[in-house]
């Protein structure tokens, strides 16, 4: 009876000893430390781009040691094309929980979230915006036409062409693009993919003239030539083997198109500030590590471009109003 | 010649202790993950995904290659036994194999037919693949919007096999089929579509909770008002030998797992049609071929067409994702995923920059469909004691796992919420006389046709000439003409005479 006895209060003190230790980590060190798991919602399928984004900065902090030995819970929350991980984000009431709470959030996120929902920005803490990407457009080997130029000409001309391209981000470049061009949406149609694989897929088999990808998914099939860049939608010429495709103001007298696609995380709006402070050095320190340099910004053709929490916060804010304006919200 | 010397290659990469290993560690996981009813390969595979990082990354794509190719043997062994698919591609194994299970008293025999025509069908896609991998790619390639609308609307007329005796009531619920599955975000233009404000609904209906509902779950109700009955199925037909199928039955299987191995290859080569899609096709296909039991009632034929055909399709899916980097299924665009975090990269380069990778890989396919075949025999005295479990008992374990199943493809309730409506829905409709089949079938098929039909219209500018300008899809028109005529015609020939009106 006394060994049971002796037992039962080694087991109690055992069971007890982690949960003092616990809380005298959370008091003991200046402001917030996560002290459970972490869970990180995705709202896109295991496997594609913002996962792996996700992946790729849980396995840095974890390597690193950032996030006090503590562990990932990744999410992949898919239903309503993402929305309801959102709006489930959004709603985390305050405490240990929202402040162990991340969201992935891209611009192709925000966008639909803003068109087809009440959701807002303003219901998230923003906590950082990590890289930036954008488009060009390929022609495939077999391409009538070899420049941006001559497809111009042909449009003049008479001729109509379609862009395959992903959705979200690719389809506002699209309209800026043609908006800048001053033609119609007939003149050069638009086919939304549900990944710019498939987008590829079309131009490949020569079903489509045209596709616009971000240099990640291009890659190999311009290392294979089977696509050639023909035009770079942003402010300047991209680098390396990209480099041959020129802006749109090179190519005659338009304004360069450029739509920078971001990558961000967001939190719940009750996460303390403490804590968000906390994520946003955290995700600070993956941004300038080299393991972020080399695995992800480097491999997959991004700009590096690290925004803490108030400039990712305003910058949000900013593409939100953009997005409601050319929704006429 | 010179592929199979790679072939080769491949093999004595693979044949190292540790990837002979992990080939087995995969075949045995992708077992299981696919007789669980809705964690189909796509969560195997994305579940195991992180574990392979640490491996080199042939290693981790045999493992994962493995799993992916065994679940399409685990998947019929739900669907045989209890009659609920264990995933999207076995949903038509159930039509026959469930009731030669219980009707008909053979469920050794129909797992075993199962087995053998996934592995002839899986042999036949991996010598292809092996052959003629990157070409098969490239004729893949040749299927744009408007060939595979024309391939679809012929796919679509393969539902007129499915309607069973009353075609009203079949054309009813394809239509119904179509209508859920248009529900949700439009694909090309992102504004939702029939979804009454409600944020799940923004999503559309997803797929296997409402198929475990509609024939899974609704089998639970049915099995309610029967708990009280005795099972009729004698278990002591408990060795291996006892679930040998006959030299008959051999020969019975044998030709519909060809035909339906070079199907099911052809169609998993295609842009955005899975395993899934090439059973339906299989079996649709077999509904027009003579079988020695009618189709539904419990057929060897049925098995073996759909089931050889959905392993062709998993080894065929391999060649655009080899070949050129383009993923031909949900699972595949996992795998691709993989592969870039392997640090190798997808795509028109890949045989020539990591040729030890892909030749390893295919090497491996062969392997696990041997190992694969192995255990699933093995297991077959163990799997068919489930059926000697009493129905009452039954209930509560099989309404587990379809809420299991439906709550794990999107970790949430409103998949469960789905299966059980869904499950009510199929319930009713089998009892007044509804197949659901032609539902289940529009509802995979629709949104394919509708995005390929809006592309090639978007292509043409409207025009339907775009079908009838390129070869490929001009053949399939005409096959669809033919086939919509047929009947007609028919009826013409045969009332001026010319035919005696016996066919069939």
């Amino acid at each position: 009876m006394k060994k049971v006895f002796l037992l039962a209060i080694v087991l109690f003190v055992a069971a007890i000893v982690p949960v003092f230790a616990q809380g005298e980590a959370e008091t003991g060190s200046e402001g917030f430390v996560p002290s459970k798991d972490i869970e990180w919602f995705v709202t896109s399928s295991p496997g594609g781009g913002s996962d792996i984004y996700t992946r790729m900065i849980a396995d840095i902090m974890t390597r690193k040691d950032l996030v006090n030995g503590q562990t990932f819970l990744v999410t992949n929350k898919t239903d309503g094309g993402g929305e309801v991980g959102r709006l489930q984000v959004s709603r985390v009431k305050g405490g240990n929980i929202a402040d162990h709470t991340l969201l992935t959030f891209n611009s192709g996120d925000h966008a639909p979230m803003v068109k087809n929902t009440a959701n807002r920005i303003e219901n998230f803490t923003p906590i950082a915006v990590m890289a930036v990407d954008k488009q060009l457009l390929y022609i495939g080997e077999y391409s009538k036409y070899a420049s941006f130029a001559e497809f111009l000409d042909a449009i003049a001309a008479g001729q109509n062409f379609v862009i395959a391209g992903s959705k979200g981000d690719d389809i506002a470049t699209y309209e800026l693009l043609v908006e800048e061009l001053g033609i119609t949406q007939n003149q050069i149609s638009f086919i939304t993919n549900d990944a710019t694989s498939d987008a590829i897929t079309s131009v490949l088999g020569g079903h489509v003239d045209l596709v616009m990808s971000k240099p990640a998914a291009a890659d190999q099939y311009v290392v294979a030539g089977k696509l050639t860049p023909i035009l770079a939608l942003s402010e300047t010429r991209f680098t390396g083997n990209l480099a041959s495709a020129p802006t749109l103001s090179e190519v005659g007298p338009y304004d360069n198109v450029e739509n920078p696609i971001w990558r961000g995380v967001v939190a719940p709006k009750s996460m303390s500030a403490e804590a968000a402070d906390f994520w946003s050095n955290a995700f600070k320190a993956v941004s300038e590590s080299e393991e972020w340099q080399n695995e992800y910004i480097n491999k997959y053709k991004l700009l590096s471009e690290f925004k803490g929490r108030e400039e990712a916060s305003a910058f949000m804010q900013k593409f939100q109003e953009k997005t409601l304006a050319a929704l006429g919200k | 010649m010179e592929n199979l010397l790679h072939l080769f290659e491949g093999f004595s990469i693979l044949f190292t202790f540790q990837n002979i290993i992990v080939t087995m560690f995969g075949a045995v996981l992708g077992l299981l993950v696919g007789a669980m009813p809705g964690i189909g390969s796509l969560a195997g595979v994305a579940l195991l995904l992180p574990l392979t990082f640490k491996f080199n990354p042939t290693t981790a794509i045999i493992m994962l290659g493995a799993l992916y190719y065994a679940n399409m043997y685990g998947g019929a062994f739900s669907s045989i036994l209890i009659g609920i698919p264990g995933d999207g591609p076995a949903v038509m194994t159930m039509m026959d194999g469930y009731p030669m299970a219980t009707q008909r008293n053979r469920p050794g025999q129909a797992l075993l037919t199962s087995n053998l025509s996934s592995f002839i069908g899986g042999f036949i896609g991996m010598v292809i693949l092996t052959f003629m991998g990157p070409l098969l790619a490239d004729i893949g390639l040749k299927f744009g919007p408007a060939e595979m609308t024309a391939l679809l609307l012929v796919a679509m007329t393969s539902i007129g096999w499915l309607v069973g005796e009353n075609p009203t009531k079949g054309v009813l619920l394809t239509m119904f089929g179509i209508l859920l599955a248009s529900m949700g975000m439009d694909t090309l233009s992102g504004y939702p579509r029939y979804d009454f404000g409600n944020i799940y609904l923004l999503g559309g209906i997803p797929f296997v909770p409402f198929v475990i509902g509609m024939v899974g779950f609704s089998q639970v109700m049915r099995l309610m008002s029967e708990r009280h009955k005795e099972t009729k199925i004698s278990v002591d037909k408990l060795s291996i030998k006892d679930s040998m199928i006959t030299l008959h039955d051999f020969k019975r299987l044998f030709f519909p797992a060809i035909r339906s191995g070079f199907l099911g290859t052809f169609v998993g080569v295609l842009p955005g049609a899975g395993a899934t899609t090439a059973a339906f096709m299989g079996y649709a296909v077999q509904k027009s071929f003579k079988s020695e039991e009618p189709m539904g009632s419990g057929a060897i034929e049925g098995i073996a067409a759909c089931e050889a055909a959905n392993n062709g399709a998993a080894a065929g899916a391999f060649a655009p994702l080899l070949a050129l980097g383009i993923p031909g299924s949900g699972t595949g665009a996992v795998l691709l995923g993989g592969l870039m975090m392997w640090g190798l990269n997808p795509g028109p380069l890949l045989f020539t920059n990591s040729p030890e990778f892909a030749w390893g890989l295919i090497a491996s396919l062969f392997l696990a469909n041997v190992i694969t075949l192995m255990i699933a025999w093995g297991v077959i005295p163990f799997l068919v004691k489930i059926l000697s479990v009493p129905t009452r008992l039954m209930i509560p374990v099989i309404t587990v796992i379809c809420i299991v199943g439906s709550y794990s493809t999107s970790n949430s309730m409103y998949g469960v919420l789905i299966m059980f409506i869904s499950g009510v829905l199929g319930y009713i409709l089998n009892r007044t006389g509804y197949s659901t089949a032609p539902a289940v079938l529009s509802f995979v098929l629709a949104p394919l046709l509708e995005s390929n039909m809006r592309k090639a219209f978007i292509i043409s500018q409207g025009s339907l000439g775009i079908f009838f300008e390129k070869p490929i899809s001009l053949v399939f028109m005409l096959i669809l003409l033919v086939i919509l005529l047929f009947p007609a015609g028919r009826l013409v020939l045969t009332k001026l005479g010319v035919l005696k009106g016996k066919k069939n």
